[in-house]
Formats: C-alpha cells, sequence, structure tokens
C-alpha cells in the first residue's frame, strides 16, 4: 500500500465512531486487496461522511491520498497495483429519492492518466448499501481472474477463468446462474473483452445498460484482473435521520422533474429529445465532425428521429433504476431489419450520436444495435464514436488505407463499425493500434490524419456533442481534471447566482459562466443519485440530504463542498503530471464548423483568452496550473498548499 | 371495498414499492423487510410486483392454529403479533407465497393495506399498484377469469 503523504489530512478510517452514524450511511467502506486477496470492512467516521460525503467526494481524496508514489512526489500510473478503483455510492443511495441506485468510479484512469470521475446507475449503490457498505475501494493486482462477490457479510474473491472472454451481459447473466438469483437481486457491474484487453477507453457495463464509461476505468479494472463485481441485494436496514422529511424532498424533487419545462422531456424521453434538439443548435456531431447538416447523413430523416417517434419504434418497456419513476431507461426489442427480435438497452443520446450520427449512420434499428454491442463489449459510446467516425474520415480520404485496416469501411456502414469494434475490443490488426484512444492512435499516423482526429490534448475525448456550437463543454471538458465535463451544464443557474442565459459565442461570458457554475455537479456526484433525476433546485437536492443524514446542509455548503472536491482533483492531476498546456482541443475539436447553424464561430480565436478569464475566476495559477494558496484557504484546504506550494505558501 | 390492484405491465421494477413498504411497516429502508415482492420475469427484461390479493378464503387465517390472524377495519387479513407463536403454519398454508416470518421477531408478517393507505400504491411512480373501490375484493379471481379468456381467445 501507499503511504499516506504527510500533507493529506489522518486517514478517515481510523477515528472512532464516537458520534452516532448519520442516517443514510451504512458505515462501512469495503477494502479488496487484489495482490493479497484479502476483504476488508473499514468503519468509517460520522466526521469524515460530514467531510467527503461520498461518491466523487470520497473517491478524490482516496485517490489524493493513496495514489502518490511512495517518494511522496509523484503519482503511480494506471497501470500500478498502488492504483485504486474507488467505487462508492453516496448517503442518498438506497433511499426512496428517485435515482438512487448510483455508482461513482474514481480511479487513475487509461486515458488521461490522471483522475477520474464517471458515473452510473442501476441497482449497484442500492444492492452494496444493503451490505452494509458505502463504498468499496480496490487496489493491488490479481494474477488470475478474478470476481467480487459481496453478499451482507460474506465478501469473497472468486475464481473468474470461466468468464473470462464473455461480454458485460454474459457475465451478468453468467453470474445470474452461478448464485441462482435474477434481476435486481444482484446487481453486477463488469467488464467485457474490450476491459480484459486494456482497451484505453474501456468502460465498466453493468445491470444491462448502465455504463461507467470515462477514462478507460475498464481498462483499470482489466488490469487489476477483476472481471466483475457481483452484488446481493443484501439485508441490512438503512435508516434516515427524517425518513417523512426524505420523501417529503423526494416527492418535491419529482414534482419539479414532471412539472418544470426545463426537465419535463427529461422525465417524459429520458435524453431521446437530444437528437433533435441538438441538432437545431448544430450541436449534433455528424460524420466526425464535418458537417452539422443531418442531410449529408444518407438515408437520414430527421423527422422520424423525434423523441417519440425513436421510442415507439421499438418494442419497449420502462427499466428503471432503484426508485426512479422517470420514463428514461427502457428495454427495447429491435422490431425489423437484420437485427429483428435482439433487446437492446434504448440507446441513450449519446448513443444514438456515437453508434450513429457521428459515424454517419441514421438506421435507427441498427444504431441501437451497435449501440448495446459497444456496452456488451465495455467500450465507451463517445469515445467510440469519435474513434469510429474519424477511421471512416480517414478512408474515405486516403490516410487509412484498405491494406492497414483489413477492410473498406465506408460512413454509415454499422456492420463494418461492427467488425472495427471486434477489432479493437480485441486488439487484433491495426484495432491493436486504434485500442489506444483517438489521441495516441492519431499521433501515431500523424500528418493530416491527425488534423481530423477529436480529442483533447490531456488523452480524453469529449462527451458526444458537436462543443464547436457548444463552448462551455468544450472549455469544461478541456480544463476538467477528471477527463469529463466536471462543471456540467446549468441547470437552474439563476438559484446560486448565475444568468439564466449567455451568448452562446462570447468566450469572455462563457468562461465566466464555467467558472460561476463550478461546485454544483461534483455535489451530485457525492450522493449516489442520478444527474437526471437530481435536475432540479439544488435546495430539494440539499433537502434531500439533509433529512436523510440529519446534517443541515445549505446550497452555499454543497457549492463549496463541490469545488473544494474539484481542487482535490486538480491536485491529483497535478501530481500526475497534466499541465495547462496540455488544455487544448485538439485541430478538429477546436475547428470552425463549415456550415449549419454555428457556421463561422471560431472558438480558436477567443480559446486563449477563455482561459485566462476562467484561471482568474476559479483561482487558480494559469501559469501552473495549481489552484492558488488564497483559493485553497478559501476552500479550507490549507493543508492542501504546502505540497502544491512548498514554502511559499 | 378498497383493494390493492397490480398492473405488472406497468411496472418498471424500481423497487419504490418495497422501500416504502418496509419503511411502513418496519420504520427502515430494507426490501427483505417489506410485505411486496417485485419479481424479475424473462430473465432481466420484466418485473412485476406481488403481495397479498387477500383472498376471499383466507387460507393463512384458517390454517393459524391460535387465531392470531383477523380481518381489520379496512378488510386485510392481518396478523396479531402478542397472538402469533411463530408456528409459521399460515407461510406453508398461504398458496400466493406472500405470508412471510420473520426470525428477529419470530412472528408472521404480511400486508394489512397499512391500514387504508397503502404506502406501496402511493409511492409507485408508474401506477402499476393502485388502491382502488370494486364490486368484489376478490380482484385476482376477476383477473384470472379475463385472462383466461382472453388467452383462450387467442389460442382459437
Ligand atoms: S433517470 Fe434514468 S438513469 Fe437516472 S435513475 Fe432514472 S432510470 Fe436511472
Ligand atoms: S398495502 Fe402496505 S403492507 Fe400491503 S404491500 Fe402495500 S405497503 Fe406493504
Ligand atoms: S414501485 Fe411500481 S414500478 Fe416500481 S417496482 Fe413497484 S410496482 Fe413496479
Amino acid at each position: 500500500m501507499t503511504p499516506a503523504t504527510s500533507t493529506a489530512p489522518a486517514k478517515p478510517t481510523t477515528k472512532s465512531a464516537a458520534t452516532a452514524r448519520p442516517g443514510g450511511y451504512a458505515g462501512n467502506l469495503l477494502r479488496v486487496d487484489l495482490t493479497r486477496r484479502t476483504c476488508r470492512a473499514e468503519p468509517w467516521s460520522p466526521e469524515t461522511m460530514r467531510e467527503l460525503i461520498g461518491g466523487v467526494g470520497l473517491g478524490a481524496m482516496i485517490l489524493y491520498r493513496e495514489t502518490a508514489t511512495r517518494d511522496g512526489k509523484g503519482n503511480v500510473s494506471w497501470d500500478h497495483p498502488d492504483n485504486r478503483l474507488v467505487l462508492a455510492t453516496g448517503p442518498l443511495a438506497g433511499l426512496p429519492v428517485w435515482g438512487t441506485g448510483g455508482l461513482t468510479v474514481c480511479t487513475i484512469g487509461a486515458g488521461t492518466n490522471g483522475p477520474t470521475s464517471t458515473q452510473a446507475n442501476g441497482f449497484f449503490g442500492t444492492n452494496l448499501k444493503y451490505c452494509g457498505y458505502d463504498a468499496i475501494i480496490v487496489q493491488g493486482q490479481s494474477k488470475d481472474w478474478l470476481y467480487l462477490y459481496i453478499n451482507d457479510d460474506v465478501v469473497e474473491l472468486r475464481d473468474a477463468r470461466s468468464l473470462v472472454g464473455l461480454d458485460t451481459w454474459e457475465t451478468q447473466g453468467a453470474l445470474y446462474k452461478e448464485t441462482g438469483l435474477a434481476g435486481h437481486q444482484l446487481s453486477v457491474y463488469s467488464i467485457g473483452p474490450a476491459g480484459e484487453n486494456l482497451v484505453r477507453f474501456a468502460a465498466i457495463q453493468g445491470d444491462y445498460g448502465h455504463v461507467a464509461s470515462k477514462n478507460g476505468c475498464g481498462a483499470v479494472m482489466g488490469k487489476k484482473r477483476l472481471k466483475a463485481v457481483a452484488i446481493v441485494k443484501g439485508t441490512k436496514s438503512l435508516r434516515a435521520a427524517d425518513p417523512r422529511g426524505v420523501v417529503q424532498a423526494a416527492d418535491e424533487i419529482a414534482h419539479d422533474l414532471r412539472t418544470d419545462a426545463s426537465a419535463r422531456s427529461l422525465y417524459e424521453y429520458g435524453t431521446l429529445p437530444g437528437v433533435v434538439n441538438l441538432s437545431k443548435m448544430g450541436a449534433l456531431p455528424i460524420k466526425n465532425y464535418t458537417t452539422n447538416l443531418t442531410s449529408n447523413v444518407a438515408g437520414a430523416d430527421l423527422s422520424v428521429w423525434e423523441a417519440p417517434k425513436l421510442r415507439e419504434n421499438f418494442d419497449h418497456r420502462g427499466h428503471q433504476c432503484n426508485a426512479c419513476g422517470m420514463h428514461h431507461c427502457h428495454m427495447s426489442v429491435i422490431r425489423h431489419g437484420d437485427q429483428k427480435g435482439k433487446i437492446v438497452d434504448e440507446p441513450e443520446y449519446e448513443g444514438w450520436s456515437g453508434c450513429g450520427w457521428a459515424i454517419g449512420a441514421a438506421d435507427r434499428d441498427s444504431v441501437a444495435w451497435l449501440n448495446t454491442e459497444c456496452d456488451r463489449a465495455c467500450v465507451d459510446v463517445n469515445e467510440w464514436g469519435w474513434l469510429c467516425g474519424w477511421v471512416m474520415e480517414c478512408q474515405e480520404k486516403g490516410y487509412i488505407t484498405r491494406e492497414q485496416l483489413g477492410f473498406e469501411l465506408k460512413w454509415g456502414d454499422v456492420k463494418g463499425a461492427h467488425r472495427l469494434l471486434q477489432m479493437v475490443s480485441r486488439r487484433e490488426g491495426f484495432g491493436n493500434v486504434l485500442a489506444e484512444g483517438v489521441k495516441r492512435a492519431a499521433e501515431k499516423l500523424g500528418g493530416p490524419a491527425k488534423e481530423c482526429a477529436i480529442y483533447i490534448e490531456k488523452g480524453a475525448t469529449p462527451r458526444g456533442h458537436d462543443h464547436r456550437s457548444r463552448w462551455e463543454e468544450m472549455l469544461d471538458t478541456c480544463t476538467s481534471s477528471t477527463a469529463t465535463m466536471e462543471t456540467g451544464n446549468p441547470v437552474h443557474p439563476t438559484e446560486i447566482g448565475q444568468p439564466a442565459r449567455i451568448n452562446p459565442f462570447d468566450g469572455e461570458q462563457v468562461a465566466k459562466y464555467v467558472a460561476g457554475l463550478r461546485g454544483r455537479r461534483s455535489f451530485e456526484d457525492s450522493l449516489g443519485i442520478c444527474i437526471f433525476t437530481s435536475r432540479t433546485r439544488l435546495e430539494h437536492v440539499c433537502r434531500a440530504l439533509s433529512a436523510a443524514t440529519g446534517w443541515a446542509f445549505t446550497v452555499d455548503e454543497a457549492l463549496r463542498f463541490g469545488k473544494r472536491t474539484a481542487v482535490i482533483n486538480r491536485a491529483t492531476a497535478l501530481r500526475c503530471g497534466h499541465t495547462g498546456a496540455m488544455e487544448y482541443p485538439s485541430t478538429r475539436y477546436g475547428s470552425t464548423p463549415v456550415d449549419g447553424p454555428a457556421k463561422g464561430q471560431a472558438i480558436r480565436a477567443q480559446w486563449e483568452k477563455m482561459l485566462d478569464t476562467w484561471y482568474s475566476e476559479v483561482g487558480f495559477d494559469r501559469k501552473t496550473g495549481k489552484p492558488l494558496p488564497k483559493t485553497l484557504k478559501d476552500l479550507g484546504l490549507d493543508w492542501l498548499s504546502k505540497s502544491l506550494w512548498g514554502n511559499k505558501a | 371495498m378498497s383493494v390493492l390492484k397490480l398492473h405488472p405491465e406497468k411496472c418498471t421494477g424500481c423497487l419504490r414499492c418495497e422501500l416504502a413498504c418496509s419503511y411502513m411497516q418496519t420504520g427502515e429502508y430494507q426490501p427483505a423487510k417489506s410485505v411486496i415482492r417485485v419479481s424479475p420475469f424473462e430473465g432481466h427484461t420484466s418485473y412485476a410486483p406481488y403481495t397479498c390479493p387477500q383472498c376471499a378464503e383466507g387460507w393463512c387465517m384458517t390454517a393459524c392454529p391460535v387465531g392470531a390472524i383477523t380481518i381489520n377495519a379496512v378488510g386485510a387479513k392481518d396478523v396479531l403479533d402478542d397472538k402469533c407463536v411463530g408456528c409459521k403454519l399460515c407461510t406453508i398454508a398461504c398458496p400466493y407465497g406472500t405470508m412471510f416470518y420473520d426470525p428477529a421477531t419470530r412472528k408472521a408478517f404480511k400486508c394489512n393495506l397499512c391500514g387504508g393507505a397503502p404506502a406501496c400504491a402511493e409511492a409507485c411512480p408508474t401506477a402499476a399498484i393502485t388502491y382502488e373501490d370494486v364490486a368484489t375484493a376478490d380482484w385476482l379471481g376477476d383477473f384470472a377469469v379475463e385472462r383466461t379468456a382472453r388467452v383462450l381467445a387467442e389460442a382459437r
């Protein structure tokens, strides 16, 4: 184990539970050492719960404290046994607030070789907490494939050799069989072939369609040779400090989601409306950012992409996460075409974009199929879109030859894309180069091929939008310490003193906005709640947390907590070698749209200025990327000053 | 007369009913302590809630050797804790598997319709559980008749 650095606060686990455990918590962290093959419950103190809450709040601190190199000067890399894979839930998980099955994965990821915060839902958090644990901390590396089985106090590392090679859905099916359980009685999060083969953008998939997708967290799991985590719906009870208050806050949130104009379509159709809505803003990524006109996709008819038509194109049934009343997640059955009769997870907007528009495909049935194939292989569907679209463009332009790839891959060829997916997730042939992710593959090819690749210099890729018309998201993605948007889009911004609307192409306003919205997302991602079901007034979310735990949690405290968490992740990122020089979009990512609604809007012309503004607003040093001593002090992180600034602090 | 009606086709498997029931019945959140259970079907693609249908025959009541099961004010069969001796005969007698036994308290327990304000129906976001006024309390019988007629018609 890595010793704690001298500047970090004391281990959260050593303090005794002198005060009563706050409601909503199971009370233990589960530490799993794959090298030693040990599993141990560590109680954590009420003070630490209050300080770190859970989710990314807890995960960020564990990474900071436990992933330094032994000399304390650098950080271990993603594939080092000392890397941690934190699978954390939060105090709201398992309570009757909508969408509280939450999982947050924190690790040093294979994409940026820096910190990660990526979320998924389903029943992970619920089942884990009913077994008596708030989070799992995985460390070490196993020689043989194992899976982690948790059933209340029975925690075992079991032989997973028979699961190797299975995709994520097959793995869950095999574990159902092995345990004699089904449905939500057993929550399974696993990796498929892409994770086993250390694909740099491998994800962790669970409960049929929920994916913690960012920064190659699946590759970390693969490197540790942990095939799956299988959690029985345990039998331990959760209490709330004010149970009636929890139900009231839950009702309030549900009412807001059902009736508020900004959440209503999400309530009705999940993220499906994204396709048509974003296409109107020029934010639907089409053919690897070469166009913003849907008419440039062969056979595309946008009218059948309206949310109701998209859903009704399939036989479908709700497949919600714990206690969730959104009409969001669905299981669908394909009705037409080659894949008729196949069960798929209804794609999210990002699936429709990554497996569809970004690669020039608009046949809904085959796109839905490819999306589930990505989940089954455990490939991040966003990076998949940028990778596959890039290969298609490069073939069209002759930058990647037929001989190199082994076959011809044209825009919109879903079957060919599927073939590529198999090559990448098994690292076969040219797939081995592509498995390194867009950035590394593009750098390997260099020349004009590199110019068409969409990535961030840190090694990550954006979410499934065309950020050339969503400047906040590009800035957020590039400045993030956690490989994907750290601040997120505005949710009721006026509640926290931010404008309701800004000019989206005014770099100065954009940078101020992104800085001003900081905090909320990291707070939410610490609670064990879904980002969609927390799309309500922050005040309601705080009320739910207060009722659950018995703390009086205010909106101000929530924002401060979120900012503090982001700063801790930044400190780890700096230790990982991330610098300000990496906070740039690749040539194509930061290019100017040639057509569509955002035609001619050039973000690159304003980029430097945007960075300047963002840095000064968040209180970081532009040269070194470090949070300034004053910023640290204001956030109550004086202890970080010493390690970041040495004596100067 | 009001009964709990279950509409399995609407259920999304979110398990909110189980949570609400356990809270109402025990004050804690723990689905294993609820008396409504949501079961997966077809592997994992569909779910359906199930609880005591308050059957007309009242098998549990008939089986109880000490008369610990009565019919409460809202028409639900209810276990009287101070009378129950924990012999589990009712759990064997119940043909629906909706009579449970708690080893901690050594008592049988079941759905008591929350005294007329069913927490599960209130909690269900999709109205897969409703509390409705009906002409006969035997909704399960009605459901069986309707379903049998439909299945036979389809088979023809
Ligand atoms: S909104 Fe969707 S992902 Fe979120 S909790 Fe509900 S069903 Fe799950
Ligand atoms: S009516 Fe009450 S006791 Fe019966 S299943 Fe519903 S919540 Fe449980
Ligand atoms: S609350 Fe309703 S939708 Fe959710 S599992 Fe229970 S019956 Fe099904």
